[in-house]
């Protein structure tokens, strides 16, 4: 078995180990592991210990409807383990009651690294990112010295933080660190073109495949940067505005008329399964979407640099491009049962 | 048996806060120090009391929170400041969150007292925190995440909103728009002593936050930017020496 694959799965063999410990108390810490050759994480766990307890507490929560106000909704419904974490087949996410919120979800995928969180950026911390789902009215509508109180009157919760944190007081810090633990730890580094990267015997891209690899790199790069497959910048691609929503993006959160129409760009990691794309969901396909760049580009002032110049692809270089992007599918993510709810005993 | 020593432990707590009355001992090298909400130099009362500001306009006050924190002392000789750690929230709907107690402050003679209205731009970034700063508090906005420094809330007849109510959430810790003010008062002579806890009283006069600004025109500011800047340097006034002893 390869080296960096094994620096991977760190944190399986560390659960199984620590399940045999069963300790009570604040379990052992974990480290964080950091993929071979790839960018330092911006989230530190120094100030979140990570350990298997506060984890596994974060899991329990991440599949919880108790979270929200009518016990409906967990962040699962809108972040499903088997499609990157995203909302499959809804463009537009939805909370209790069925309201609709304004955004597609998008993939919780290698979260430790982001600079930023949402389409626009407007959240600065992975820990503070949870308290827009839980206490926005379309999505769990709870408050949080409520949410609180309603934790707390849980044995079971009482138990899961006292293991997590040596102490069964539950407060919005303790919520908020170990729902961290577990999105910060949905890591996805094992895809065919992570094997390929890593040089691991046998593995190789198929002609299509490197034909779309070269495609990639000339006219998506800059912005979709490896190994993350994006440079966390927020750029106009072009999408055509839409009158009903009137996203203006990035500029909701500056004021700033340079930053309109401007979104975060996304990962590509394990983008087959993550449909529908762009921050509406507005379309299904990876065709459409590099249709998207070939021909449907709509010209406006804070219209990205990269996409000025026309980009011209044929109907073949098309199909390799989406062949390289379905190289970064990676079933151990996807099908990572650690990333499904426990089940419980 | 554990019901036993939970009681036990009550009553010597109980016994201890009664005897530390008894003597009325103060902590030694302590400061307290009183954030008092006026409006105009009498005492602020929430809802029900009737002020009129300087636009000559007739005003309720519903809510005045705001976040005291990196406070310092000037010593008389050393010219030094002394930092003081944490972050306090001051509520005028609580009045038990209107005085800080401060301990092991050096003995001496101190001349003046900085502080900042706000929570820091390194604090806003920092993620999940507790106490006073817990996000639950309501001094935090989530979707452009960051702290509200201050809070203004109120109604007025000249409000031309829903129900004539005016809101300022000042906050904002990225450039241009950081709205974290330092405020800094002559004290004359505070003596800090070994043996026993000095007062400081300041008032917070509402009616200062409000010096520039018409309620008719200007009666919700929710977001950081321009106004929230003005207002943040308004509410930096606010700010006045009442009692020293
Ligand atoms: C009602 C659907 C819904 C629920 C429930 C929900 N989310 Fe989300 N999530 C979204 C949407 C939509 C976005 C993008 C919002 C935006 O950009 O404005 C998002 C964004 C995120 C992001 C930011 C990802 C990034 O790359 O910027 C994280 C992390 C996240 N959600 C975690 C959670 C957690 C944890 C919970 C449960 C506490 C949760 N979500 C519940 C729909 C939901
Ligand atoms: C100028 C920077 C930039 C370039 C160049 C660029 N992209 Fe994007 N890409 C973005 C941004 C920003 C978004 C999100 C846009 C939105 O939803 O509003 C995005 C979205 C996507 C999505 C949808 C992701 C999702 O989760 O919804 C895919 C797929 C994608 N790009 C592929 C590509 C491909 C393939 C290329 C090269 C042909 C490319 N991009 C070039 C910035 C860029």
């Amino acid at each position: 078995m390869n080296k960096n694959r094994t620096t991977c799965l760190v944190l399986t063999l560390l659960t199984l180990v620590t399940l045999v410990a069963a300790v009570s108390g604040p379990g052992k810490e974990i480290r964080f592991a950091v993929p071979q050759s790839w960018p330092k994480p911006k989230y530190d766990f120094k100030n979140n210990r990570l350990s298997l307890e506060g984890f596994e507490l974060g899991r329990a929560l991440f599949y919880d409807p108790l979270l929200s106000s009518d016990s409906s909704i967990s962040c699962a419904s809108c972040h499903l383990s088997f499609t990157a974490f995203t909302h499959a087949d809804h463009k537009l996410s939805h909370g209790i009651e069925g309201l609709r919120g304004t955004r597609n979800s998008p993939v919780l995928i290698n979260l430790a690294w982001n600079t930023s969180f949402m389409w626009d950026g407007g959240v600065n911390n992975l820990e503070v990112q949870a308290i827009n789902p839980l206490t926005s009215p379309v999505e769990m509508n709870s408050k949080l010295p409520e949410l609180i109180a309603k934790l707390s009157r849980s044995v079971k919760y009482r138990k899961l933080f006292f293991k997590a944190f040596g102490d069964s007081l539950i407060t919005t810090q303790k919520l908020l660190k170990s729902l961290a633990q577990f999105t910060g730890n949905l890591v996805s580094c094992n895809s065919k073109y992570d094997s390929v990267m890593r040089r691991e015997p046998g593995v190789r891209f198929s002609d299509r495949e490197l034909e779309g690899y070269k495609i990639f790199k000339s006219n998506c790069e800059t912005c979709h940067k490896e190994p993350l497959f994006t440079n966390f910048a927020f750029e106009n691609i072009g999408l055509a505005g839409d009158s009903i929503l009137k996203d203006t993006g990035r500029m909701k959160i500056t004021n700033n008329p340079e930053d309109s129409l401007k979104f975060k760009v996304p990962t590509l990691r394990n983008i087959e399964y993550s449909a529908p794309y762009f921050h509406d969901g507005r379309v299904n396909k990876l065709k459409e979407v590099i249709d998207h760049y070939t021909s449907g580009i709509v010209q406006s002032p804070t219209l990205a640099k990269q996409l000025e110049r026309k980009i011209i692809l044929s109907g073949e270089q098309k199909k390799d491009l989406v062949a390289f992007l379905k190289t970064l599918t990676d079933k151990s993510f996807l099908y990572n049962m650690q990333f499904r709810q426990a089940i419980s005993f | 048996m554990k019901g036993m020593s939970v009681l036990l432990l009550l009553i010597s707590v109980l016994f201890w806060g009664f005897a530390a009355e008894g003597k009325l001992t103060r902590p030694a090298n302590g400061l307290k120090l009183i954030f008092k909400p006026v409006f105009r130099g009498g005492s602020l009362c929430l809802h029900t009391q009737a002020y009129i500001d300087f636009h000559g306009d007739t005003l309720y006050v519903d809510a005045l929170r705001f976040y005291i924190s990196s406070i310092m002392l000037k010593s008389k000789d050393g010219g030094n400041y002394k930092k003081i750690p944490g972050y306090h929230l001051i509520d005028a709907e609580d009045s038990t969150t209107e005085s800080i107690r401060i301990t092991g402050v050096d003995e001496g003679t101190y001349t003046a007292i900085r502080f900042q209205i706000g929570v820091d731009s390194l604090t806003n970034v920092s993620g999940a925190l507790d106490g006073d700063l817990d996000p639950a508090k309501g001094m935090y906005w989530a979707w452009n995440t960051g702290y509200i420094h201050a809070k203004l809330e109120g109604h007025a007849k000249v409000c031309p909103t829903l129900h004539q109510e005016f809101e300022f959430h000042i906050g904002g810790y990225l450039p241009p728009y950081q709205t974290i003010r330092s405020v800094e008062l002559d004290l004359g002579t505070l003596k800090i002593r070994a043996n026993g806890e000095s007062v400081l009283t300041l008032h917070c006069d509402v009616s200062k936050w409000l010096a520039e600004t018409d309620l008719a025109k200007t009666n919700s500011v929710l977001i950081p930017g321009r106004q929230a800047m003005k207002l943040a340097d308004n509410y930096k006034e606010m700010f006045s020496v009442c009692t020293i002893y």
